[in-house]
């Protein structure tokens, strides 16, 4: 039987470590995972925001921070984000 | 292949024991442990509101008091209290430790 | 002075309390509005009268000062009577409750 596993079972499992948001738009975040829920707003520690401009990318650092999941593209597990690839 | 894994309904319940602490994890957990506190609230349009959160509701419509607005860094104006359509929310932050 | 003190349990409560007031309406597509608010629902759509609406219009000359000059132009216009179609809505400030 081939093992059924939910996306947010996924996520799930990365509660607790650090992990990539891509957003819709020309944004993405990282930080530690505390949370998320159904709609898949997440509670993020030690967030970097990276805003990407046409005069470049800048970065924001931010402490606890609920990121409304309206916006959010793709999740990438375990990635220290943009700075790593 | 795969049978020794635990039952369908409650895969990690045998982990840790529940943190003592009411500010970790879900999202409702952060937003109990945030009102009162202050904030930034980041729209998407990337416009800045900083005050002090009043309360929400489950749209993440806001109440702010004692708001400053930010654009581009710089205050561009102050309200005592500030309504914020949830649609247009990006984050909430915690501005001051919870 | 928190929530409880203010009588604030829901974001909402801060756009009743405003019913009769003035308040400050910021919409998308850099428009603000000023009047006194006679209803609003759960979309946030609201009634508004005497209003005066306020278009914010940035062109900026990249061919004058390339990425320096830019001229502002605000434009101004009365209502007597606004639907205000609650989607639209950023930010209601009520009139200060001190």
């Amino acid at each position: 039987m081939a093992s059924q596993i939910l996306p947010l079972e996924l996520i799930d499992r990365c509660i607790g470590s650090r992990i990539w948001v891509v957003m819709k738009g020309d944004r993405e975040f990282t930080g530690k995972l505390l949370g998320f829920d159904d709609f898949v707003n997440m509670v993020l520690e030690d967030v970097t925001e990276y805003e990407m401009t046409p005069e470049g990318r800048k970065t924001t650092k931010l402490a606890q921070t609920l990121l409304n999941g309206n916006n959010i593209c793709m999740l990438i597990p375990g990635s220290a984000g943009p700075e790593e690839s | 292949m795969d049978d020794n894994t635990p039952p369908p309904p409650p895969p990690e319940e045998n982990s840790p024991p529940p943190a003592p602490s009411s500010h970790t994890g879900s999202p409702t957990d952060f937003l109990k442990g945030v009102v009162g506190k202050r904030v930034i609230v980041r729209l998407t349009s990337g416009v800045d509101y900083q005050g002090v959160l009043s309360c929400l509701d489950g749209y993440m419509n806001i109440a702010l008091e004692q708001t400053e607005e930010h654009v581009n860094g710089v205050v561009t104006n102050r309200y005592g209290d500030a309504f914020i359509r949830g649609n247009n929310v990006l984050y909430i932050s915690a501005a001051e430790p919870i | 002075m928190d929530a409880s003190s203010t009588g604030i349990q829901e974001p909402f409560d801060l756009i009743r309390l405003s019913l009769s007031e003035r308040v400050f309406v910021k919409l998308r597509g850099d428009r603000q509005l000023s009047g006194v608010l006679h209803a609003y629902d759960g979309h946030m759509n609201l009634i508004l009268s005497d209003v005066e609406e306020t278009i914010m219009i940035v062109d900026v000359d990249e061919e004058v000062q390339p990425g320096a000059q830019r001229t502002v132009n605000v434009a101004k216009r009365k209502m007597d009577m606004l639907f205000v179609r609650g989607d639209g809505v950023i930010l209601v400030s009520p009139p200060s409750r001190t």
